[in-house]
């Protein structure tokens, strides 16, 4: 078995005692819920216990076995967010709480599942082709006639059966993977550049196009489908990854011009658009219509105050879409500016903690791919909370881990695990834990010697 | 790539320093502001959510209260009004869509446990720190006046004329506070639009919201005004006239139902004669004249514990109500001095104008709330008797109070002779609307008095309002008359 590691045991204590504290939060914060709702102990305490417990357990062992050098701060900071919404939900929706129950576990296994198949990140970096074409079936699905479906004007979910879910929030993986080890792979090319137009390098265009095409690629569908929040996440990943990836500011500058032009005439072509700077600037004018649903969230901040009403005891039902997008301002009311704020610091240790990983990777592709990750969760978070506190205008996007919904939650906790693998690449390449052979390398040993032992030549 | 990683990091923290920023500008710097937006409402939620405390009256009959809804309604309490139609008009409503009114608006702060010393003693430990307001209005005396009432236009005003405690206030047409209050809110809706359209204004109790022509009943405020200025004595006498033609005009003036009137002081006091207090009123003058209005409180907002209350006028509509107004219409100024004209009073004002003859003179401030009190009982605060105005000396008082005991004995208010032989006083009146063509002449049919008349302690005013041909047919004395002797007779045979 794997050899002994102070290092590793370390790691693995602390994000233990850290997933405890989490989960004694949640649980606080479930039997609150309730007591302030209807007066009562949850009905649902035991079963409530025993699946946190039991999800928590499993995250654990999973990467106290499989990852066992990462950080130990990733998965207890997901595992917090996660259990407050999770409470949210349940305090707004019993029928909402039972599913995302549901979508709890299969995003926890999915976690198990990612650490386990993705032993060694490079595996990631041979199928980037493979991700591309995935990314870009898994956005154009939801336009397909028959199993896309349109919910609030943006048609970004796609219908099988009895299964419903939004391929974007995988696309995004995928499309990061891709960007990631391409880039890796021709970032000194782009970087370098050939031809002068004025004091600007120009790049060898047939090493940009692709990656190129591929993003305007997703940019095209996802304006198509009216999902504007994830065209701006994803316009903002690309710019930083071709920023981080070339270390040429120039790219950054292009990105945020290329936006410029873009939201200008996005707003001048789609009304939708238009609507939503207008009820940015005035929810008020629009408070019978458009405006009702900022307007209320700003009330419910209000009532929160600092302190917060308590749980259980707002009115974050007033708020339309109080679990999903709106999940932000029903945590404002009734944890108040402390329990908001709360949210914001997570999010800020999660993106500290993403880009630790990335800064301690030294393989450019993962260096690119956590840092990639990283901020497609940070700026999701960034819309999405500066969109329902009218910093910026909002387009709706889950707060991830927070808000209700089973794609968000399985494609974030996937995202976290592959987070996770990264750092524990990183802590193996530094030496700081020992370079074992994963699960996967020792079956493969053993394979290899029994068929030694019966004198086959491979 | 880590130089970039670094700044990447750094440009993230920006972004979600200004979150953190726009959080505390939301939810502190902004909080009032929101909480008080027009449209937000989520406050009335959270008192609906919160026990009331209960309206209760002075003989302890729970008038307003809170009970538990049921489990899956909107909010934990519904506002309950028992025998709402008879005491709508002191509760008002407390409603989740359209606002509250009345006592609940007023009273809100000790009902839902929001003044200081409540809010000091929740913290000291008290678990429920709900206030109850206490009446002095009788829930039996409420119901004798309004079933001697019955469903007449008009109102009954019943008050101590030593304190100004009101003891009872009905108005006709009144309505229920359950419709108004009711959880389902387009229901709650329909009917708030049925009564604001309703002509008899039921929303608005017509005892102390509006003002009417008040007829032969204001003579004794012009006869005090005339007893305190020296115009006139209980000694002076009017010859019996038919007509009398005022200055600036060459339109007579006529006493009522143009009969031939006259005699002492008194006989035209409880005779209720037309002309003599015409010029009362015309050697009164402009100035001496709205100068004792104003000292009766006329043009003044009547100081009832309650909100929107009317100002009786002595100007109709015109302000200001000054010497002015009348200088070139003598003809109104002699008109008004028997009621008539561009005289308008409010039906409580008239009870206070009772009041104050049969208390010496001074005229009290009106008030519904005896006191407030807390959880446990202890007082939180109660209302001290204070004088509004003083109009006329105690020795005016007391020939008035002589005057108006002749109107119950000799004259148009024998109606009011009580049972058991306790003596009554009283005013008449019988208000000629200005005449509206192609309808039938409409009066205003009025009695103002109180009782006994050595030592009063009840005063009462009563108006029927001129809406139909029976009430436009009778006088003050017939129809107000018997609703005031039921309620002074039922006083009395009550005591104990």
């Amino acid at each position: 078995m794997s050899q002994p590691s102070p290092i590793a045991a370390a790691r693995r204590n602390s994000e233990l005692g850290l997933v405890v504290m989490a989960a004694s939060i949640t649980a606080v914060a479930y039997v609150l819920a309730s007591l302030g709702k209807n007066a009562t102990m949850p009905a649902t305490l035991v079963p409530f216990l025993i699946a946190l417990l039991g999800m928590l357990i499993a995250a654990h062992i999973a990467v106290r076995r499989l990852a066992r050098g990462a950080d130990s701060t990733l998965l207890p900071l997901a595992i917090i967010l996660h259990g407050l919404g999770y409470v949210m939900i349940a305090r707004l929706s019993e029928r909402r709480a039972a599913l995302q129950t549901t979508w709890s576990l299969i995003a926890i296994v999915a976690f198990v599942l990612t650490l386990l198949i993705v032993q060694r990140p490079p595996d990631l970096a041979r199928y980037k082709w493979t991700f591309l074409a995935v990314g870009a079936g898994l956005l154009m699905l939801p336009l397909v006639p028959g199993i896309g479906t349109s919910v609030g004007g943006a048609r970004i979910w796609v219908s099988i059966g009895p299964i419903n879910f939004q391929p974007g929030e995988f696309a995004k993986i995928a499309l990061a993977l891709f960007f990631a080890s391409y880039l890796a792979d021709n970032r000194e090319l782009i970087a370098a550049g050939t031809r002068r137009v004025g004091f600007i390098r120009i790049p060898e265009l047939r090493y940009l196009l692709p990656v190129t095409l591929a993003w305007a690629f997703a940019v095209m569908v996802m304006v198509a489908e009216k999902d504007l929040g994830s065209a701006l996440l994803f316009f903002t990943l690309f710019t930083v990854m071709m920023w981080v990836a070339t270390e040429r500011a120039v790219f950054l500058v292009i990105g945020v011009v290329i936006f410029s032009v873009a939201a200008y005439v996005a707003w001048r072509m789609f009304e939708v658009v238009q609507t939503r700077v207008d009820v940015w600037l005035d929810p008020w004018s629009q408070y019978e219509g458009k405006g009702y649903q900022p307007a209320q969230a700003m009330f419910a901040f209000a009532n929160g105050g600092t302190g917060g009403t308590g749980l259980g005891l707002g009115n974050p039902n007033k708020i339309p879409a109080a679990s999903t997008d709106y999940v932000y301002a029903a945590i404002g009311e009734e944890m108040g500016l402390i329990g908001a704020a709360g949210i914001i610091i997570a999010f800020l240790l999660l993106l500290g903690a993403g880009l630790r990983v990335a800064m301690r990777a030294d393989r450019p592709f993962e260096k690119l791919l956590a840092v990639g990750l990283t901020t497609i969760i940070s700026m999701q978070a960034f819309i999405i909370i500066g969109g329902v506190l009218r910093l910026v205008p909002l387009t709706g996007i889950t707060l991830p881990f927070v808000s209700y919904g089973g794609s968000s939650l399985l494609a974030n906790y996937v995202l976290l695990a592959l987070l996770l693998r990264i750092s524990d690449s990183g802590a193996r390449r530094r030496g700081e834990v020992p370079d074992d052979l994963t699960i996967g390398e020792r079956l493969e040993a053993r394979r290899l010697q029994r068929a030694e032992r019966k004198g086959v030549t491979v | 790539m880590n130089r970039q990683i670094r700044k990447l990091a750094g440009g993230l923290l920006v972004l979600y320093l200004a979150l953190f920023v726009t959080l505390n500008v939301v939810q502190v710097a902004k909080k009032d502001a929101l909480d008080a937006h027009p449209q937000n409402n989520r406050q009335t939620i959270r008192d609906f959510n919160r026990m009331r405390g209960p309206i209760v009256t002075a003989d302890g009959v729970v008038i307003a209260r809170s009970v538990p809804t049921e489990t899956g309604a909107p909010y934990k309490y519904q506002r309950t009004y028992p025998d709402s139609l008879l005491f709508s008009h002191l509760t008002g409503y407390y409603t989740f869509s359209f606002g509250s009114t009345q006592l609940e608006k007023t009273q809100s702060d000790v009902l839902m446990g929001d003044t200081t010393p409540q809010k000091v003693n929740s913290l000291l430990g008290g678990a429920d720190n709900t206030g109850s307001v206490q009446l002095t209005v009788r829930a039996d005396l409420q119901r004798v006046a309004a079933e001697a009432l019955g469903e007449r236009e008009g109102s009954v005003v019943v008050m101590d004329p030593a304190t100004g405690a009101v003891l009872a206030m009905v108005s006709f047409p009144t309505y229920d506070a359950n419709a108004v209050a009711d959880p389902d809110t387009k229901y709650a809706e329909n009917v708030l639009d049925f009564l604001n359209s309703y002509p008899g204004k039921p929303l608005l109790a017509n005892a102390y919201r509006e003002n009417y022509m008040p007829g032969s009943a204001f003579k004794v405020i012009t006869t005090g005004i005339a007893l305190e200025n020296g115009v006139t004595s209980l000694d002076r006498s009017w010859p019996s006239e038919r007509e009398w033609v005022p200055p600036q005009t060459n339109d007579p003036i006529q006493n009522y139902g143009g009969s031939s009137c006259g005699g002492s002081m008194a006989e035209v006091f409880y005779r209720s004669c037309n002309i003599p207090f015409a010029q009362l009123a015309t050697e009164l003058g402009p100035q001496r004249m709205t100068d004792g209005v104003s000292a009766w409180g006329l043009g003044e907002r009547l100081p009832i514990d309650l909100p929107g209350a009317a100002a009786s006028s002595f100007c109709g509509n015109v302000t200001p109500c000054d010497a002015a107004f009348f200088n070139d219409q003598l003809p109104l100024l002699a008109i008004g001095g028997f009621g008539q004209g561009n005289d308008l009073m409010v039906p409580l004002h008239m009870c206070m104008v009772a009041s104050t003859v049969a208390n010496g003179g001074r005229m009290m401030v009106p008030h519904v709330v005896d006191a407030t009190l807390a959880h446990n009982g202890s007082l939180l605060s109660r209302t001290a008797p204070a004088v509004w105005k003083t109009p006329i000396s105690p020795t005016t008082a007391g020939t008035l109070n002589d005057l108006m005991v002749g109107v119950v004995n000799n004259g148009t208010g024998k109606a009011m002779q009580l049972a058991n032989g306790i003596q009554a006083a009283a005013k008449t009146g019988t208000a000629q609307l200005n005449f509206v063509e192609g309808e039938p002449q409409r009066s205003h049919a009025w009695i103002i008095g109180f009782a006994p008349a050595e030592a009063p302690r009840y005063a009462v005013a009563v108006i029927l309002k001129g809406t139909t041909d029976e009430i436009s047919a009778g006088t003050g004395g017939r129809l107000a008359g018997p609703i005031a002797k039921t309620v002074l007779d039922y006083l009395f045979a009550n005591e104990n």
